[in-house]
């Protein structure tokens, strides 16, 4: 009959491989343990066998048996595992595939510029023609066509930027000097062809509703167009100004162009750049538009509630607009009695400040790649 | 305007708080700057009031639009409830006397009305409540008579001024254009030199006020003033402009006159002022009021046709609205067909037109009670613009190649815009903000380099950005540009060790593809700029005319901008107005090739200042057109080959549409280029 004590320890160690065992899973693992338990020298199974010669003779070659069927269990436990663990090593000229990747450096769409995307897409669905026109201008378009005349107050409204020497102005419309134009002109006989430059430019425009006057000048009714680019005046820099900026001019001229229009048009354009929004207009005063209205959207940081972001309004300034003025057609050769219009001015800051929470102006033109970056690709 | 609520009461019943009155009016045209509580249970309204409405910058300006907006009454107020006492009359003032005042409009062009009285005063404080009444609008008290004239200002919207009769010489008004060099001190201190294109408010001697301005130092009300001239008049509102922006002074008078004063006010509110003055103890008038207004305007009247306001609103508005909301703005209504027969106030300067009504209506209708509809699309769209398609493109083509878009102002300083400008063309800006916008940029490149050193500061290291933009010269005007920077690497490090930093082939190759992506072929050829490195510089070319340039940055504009020498900036930046007529490519499908190539490689050794391209050109000259493509594969330059050589090793390829080429042919081909090479270059196969 075996001591019960040496029966428990051969149980003990043998629980202990087994538990072992289960946790290893690498050439190195199996190592320490046939290290621990097999070792000649230092290895708990030899240590045991070592232990008979203070067995009593009697007992002797049970305890041999027992612990000589121990260390033949390991052995070809720890085999069995070795083949498992073998089985397992990625075959030759395999990858780690956990290292970092080659990395294909990837830019970014300046934010403004994809403001400036979104809007263009959204009004070229709608059937609008997208055109650029030049930075700078003369006063006439600018200013004085606009119902602007020489020291109209409304000039004061946006501080001017004169240039030093009068240069020519950039190119625009090129592309539609044929004056070609769909059949369904309504009022025909008017096709001219562009003067595709200007020639005199005196000042760096400051809205692209320039570009108003050059186009109805040019071409017939009706008009669907958006201007997008950059403008200028003279602000100085700060958390919301810069002095140049981004803007849509957008006009529309034909016959029965209402007021209803612009609402719905405006209504379908900011619900899909900015989501559910509700619209409001409010009137204001613009001297070549009338009746003149700034459109508001609703807050979306306090859904209409009140906040700092609204100034506690519930509303947010996104655009100003109105009812094109009888004295801009009247500059153009538009006859105001045939058709109506409106026009719309759209900030591209003022857009992305509110649709990505930029809380300072600056930002757009500072162009860190640790604000660019945060655009997705 | 800085309207007291407490004040706006005595002229309408609105009912409701400060923020619902500031709500509804926002809806109507009058957008709340602000609303500040103002002494004991009282309330500052700030409305915005746009450029064209100078009637709405006075309490029965502004109380008229909150009547109009609430559908109440409008009342003409009487003496303010604090001055129900009665009134004292200064013992010294005499109650009658002769009319001591003449008054000569010299040019009514300019002055169209002028209205003046003669007053006996004491001069002192004016009364608390009326103290109060300035201060809440903006205007610091003075004296009683001073206050007055404001208080008729803010009231009414008529700017007014008081001479000191005893200092007029001649007791005599005279409304003339200055004299050339008449110099004047205004009531700020300041001496003034008018130029005869301004009005002046004269003496029998010379100018006491710059008319409509501000008044004269010298016939300034004081303490001691006995007698009083009280001016109120209807000036040229342009003239006006004129003169505040020629001496650049602006008061509440220029600022209501050169917007447009009301010209059926001046007599009004003369006798409103003599009333306050009276009222308030401060004095009594002497005489008639002498009202000198030699050319009568006529009033604004205006169609309005029913149809019309449909036809630019949207929708019909019902008859009893139009009338209702026209009435309450003062404006009178006769009925003929099809509409109204509308006479215009004579302080509403904002209207003159048909859709000026129709805005009225419109704007106390509510713009949100109006339908919401879409326009009618009556004609296909045309093509979006090509430099507008274009610069898309290249967007997308350039962020995939890892820049990132950068937007920089049009505008940089001289010194940094100088580099850039051939022989100096720069375009100058007249008025400035500062020195950091002085010039129109000539390149996009200086806005680039600054924005590199923005984030070379922010611990990046490998930059790539691009702008599209215009950028000016005098010469060449605007024209639209791309532009490219790029420092640090041009792969990004790897633990494999193929982590490269940029140089000038990697930007090359940013031309290639734009010319690629723009349908135009672009070819490099050395050219020195100023602003690149020596020997590290090429100008782009397109259909033989020069269109852009590549090249490292010099030295000098590197240190310029702040960034350390150790950083090799490449740049790139085309003229996209001058790549853009040879875009345009048809697109024609080539049969694939059916025969095999064969390809043969050559190592030659030629002087190390040979261009490839020259190379290139001998074998291609000496090649059958069998010869479909030639490129180089390796160049060596070092250990085994002589000093001033390099080894240039290429890699033919040639092929046939119509058989396989035979190992003879392409031997005998490549045996023409090697004698081609070693006559034109002196070539040596290795
Ligand atoms: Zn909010």
């Amino acid at each position: 009959m075996p001591d019960p004590a040496v029966g428990t320890a051969i149980e003990t160690l043998r629980a202990d491989f087994r538990a072992r065992l289960a946790a290893a899973a690498t050439d190195r693992d199996l190592k320490a343990l046939d290290d621990a338990f097999l070792s000649r020298r230092s290895g708990s199974v030899t240590a045991l066998l070592k232990q008979v010669a203070s067995v009593p003779a009697e007992a002797r070659r049970e305890f041999g048996q027992l612990v000589n069927a121990l260390k033949t269990e390991i052995e070809s436990a720890l085999d069995d595992k070795r083949t498992e663990v073998a089985a397992t090593r990625p075959p030759a000229g395999a990858v780690d595939v956990s290292l970092a990747s080659r990395q294909v450096p990837a830019g970014r769409v300046h934010p403004l510029m994809r403001v400036r995307q979104d809007v263009e897409d959204i009004f070229a669905r709608m059937g609008y023609e997208i055109l650029e026109g030049p930075e700078v201008e003369d006063d006439y378009h600018n200013f004085e066509a606009l119902n602007m005349p020489p020291e109209h107050p409304a000039r004061d409204m946006q501080d001017t930027l004169y240039l030093g020497v009068p240069i020519p102005g950039g190119i625009w419309g090129a592309h539609r000097s044929t004056g070609a134009r769909g059949a369904s002109s309504e009022i025909a006989g008017r096709g001219r062809v562009p003067e595709a430059q200007v020639r005199a430019a005196t000042l760096l425009r400051t809205h692209t509703s320039a570009m108003q006057i050059r186009y109805m000048k040019t071409f017939p009714p009706p008009v669907r167009l958006i201007v997008p680019g950059r403008v200028y005046r003279r602000d100085n820099l700060d958390l919301s100004h810069t002095p140049m900026f981004q803007q849509f001019e957008g006009l529309v001229v034909g016959r029965g162009v209402t007021l209803a229009d612009l609402k719905g048009t405006f209504e379908a354009m900011l619900r899909e750049l900015f989501g559910d929004v509700k619209i409001r207009l409010r009137p204001s005063f613009f001297p070549y538009t009338e009746p003149s209205a700034e459109v508001d959207i609703s807050c979306q940081g306090c859904g209409g509630a009140g906040c700092p972001t609204c100034k506690h309004t519930g509303w947010l300034e996104i655009l100003g607009s109105g009812m094109v003025h009888p004295a801009v057609f009247e500059a153009v050769g538009y006859d105001a009695d045939e058709v109506t219009g409106f026009a719309f001015g759209l900030g591209m800051e003022r857009v992305a400040m509110l649709k990505y929470g930029v809380d300072d102006i600056r930002l757009f033109y500072e162009n860190d790649i640790r604000f660019l970056e945060q655009f997705p690709l | 305007m800085r309207a007291l609520l407490s004040w706006l009461r005595e002229f309408v019943d609105v009912p409701g708080t400060a923020e619902e009155v500031a709500r509804l009016m926002s809806l109507r045209g009058f957008a709340v700057e602000a609303i500040e509580p103002f002494g004991p249970g009282d309330t500052v309204i700030d409305f915005e009031v746009t450029a064209n409405r100078p009637d709405c910058m006075s309490m029965a300006g502004m109380a008229r639009e909150v009547a109009a907006a609430h559908g109440l009454r409008l009342r003409t107020p009487g003496p303010p409830p604090a001055a129900a006492r009665p009134p004292r009359t200064p013992a010294r003032v005499r109650r009658k006397g002769p009319a001591v005042l003449d008054i000569v409009i010299e040019n009514p062009g300019l002055c169209p009305r002028y209205v003046g009285a003669v007053a006996d005063v004491e001069v002192g404080p004016s009364p608390p409540w009326m103290q109060t009444r300035l201060q809440a609008a903006g205007i610091r008290p003075i004296n009683n008579i001073v206050d007055v004239t404001n208080y008729v200002m803010v009231e009414m919207g008529q700017p007014m001024h008081a001479f000191d009769h005893a200092r007029l010489a001649g007791a005599e008004i005279r409304i003339r254009t200055a004299r050339p060099g008449e110099t004047l001190r205004t009531l700020d201190g300041q001496p003034r030199t008018l130029s005869p294109d301004m009005l002046a408010i004269a003496d029998a001697e010379r100018a006491t006020a710059v008319a409509g301005v501000m008044g004269g130092g010298d016939s300034e009300v004081t303490p001691a003033t006995k007698t009083i001239v009280l001016e109120s008049a209807y000036f040229d509102p342009l003239s006006i402009r004129r003169t505040s922006k020629t001496l650049g002074l602006k008061t509440d008078a220029s600022m209501r006159f050169e917007r447009g004063a009301d010209p059926g006010c001046p007599a009004a509110a003369m006798a409103r002022a003599l009333e306050l003055i009276e009222r308030i103890g401060a004095g009594r008038g002497r005489g008639a009021l002498i009202d000198r207004y030699p050319k009568r305007m006529k009033p604004v009247v205006l169609r309005l046709r029913r149809e019309r306001i449909a036809g630019l609103l949207g929708c019909p508005i019902p008859d009893r609205d139009v009338k209702r909301i026209l009435d309450r703005l003062g404006f009178t209504l006769g009925v003929v067909a099809g509409g109204w027969r509308v006479v215009v106030p004579s302080r509403r300067v904002d209207v003159t037109r048909e859709v000026d009504l129709i805005e009225e209506v419109a704007r106390h209708y509510g713009f949100d009670r109006l339908p919401t509809t879409f326009p009618a699309l009556t004609a296909a769209a045309p093509p979006i613009d090509p430099r507008i398609a274009r610069a898309r493109h290249l967007r997308e083509l350039l962020t995939a190649a890892g820049f990132f878009e950068a937007v920089t102002f049009g505008f940089v300083a001289e010194r940094a815009a100088a580099p850039f400008a051939a022989g100096g063309d720069l375009v100058p800006i007249a008025n400035p903000l500062s020195e950091l916008f002085a010039v129109l940029r000539p390149s996009l490149l200086p806005g680039l380099v600054d924005a590199v050193a923005h984030n070379r500061r922010r611990e990046q290291r490998d930059i790539r950005l691009f702008e599209i933009g215009a950028r000016f010269t005098q010469r060449g005007g605007e024209r639209l540009a791309l532009a490219c920077v790029w420092t640090g690497a041009a792969a990004p490090e790897h633990w494999s060790g193929t982590g490269r930093p940029v140089d000038f082939f990697d930007a090359k190759a940013v031309v290639e593809r734009v010319g690629q992506a723009l349908g135009a072929e672009v070819r490099t050829t050395p050219s020195q700029e100023p602003w690149l490195a020596p020997g590290r510089s090429a100008a782009v070319m397109a259909n033989g005319a020069r269109a852009g340039v590549v090249g490292q940055l010099a030295d000098t504009l590197v240190d310029a901008h702040g960034l350390p020498r150790s950083d090799a900036v490449y740049a790139v930046e085309l003229d996209l107005d001058a790549l853009a007529p040879l875009a345009g490519r048809v697109v024609r499908v080539e049969p694939l090739p059916r025969y095999p190539s064969v390809t043969r490689d050559i190592s030659i050794l030629i002087d190390d200042t040979l261009p490839a391209s020259d190379v290139r050109r001998t074998i291609g000259g000496a090649a059958p057109p069998t010869l479909v493509q030639v490129a180089e594969f390796d160049r060596y330059q070092g250990k085994g080959i002589s000093p001033g050589k390099v080894s240039l090793s290429l890699r033919l390829t040639f092929r046939s549409s119509d058989r396989t080429l035979t190992d003879g042919e392409v031997q005998s081909a490549m045996d023409d280029v090697l004698a081609a090479l070693k006559e034109a270059h002196g070539a040596v196969q290795r």
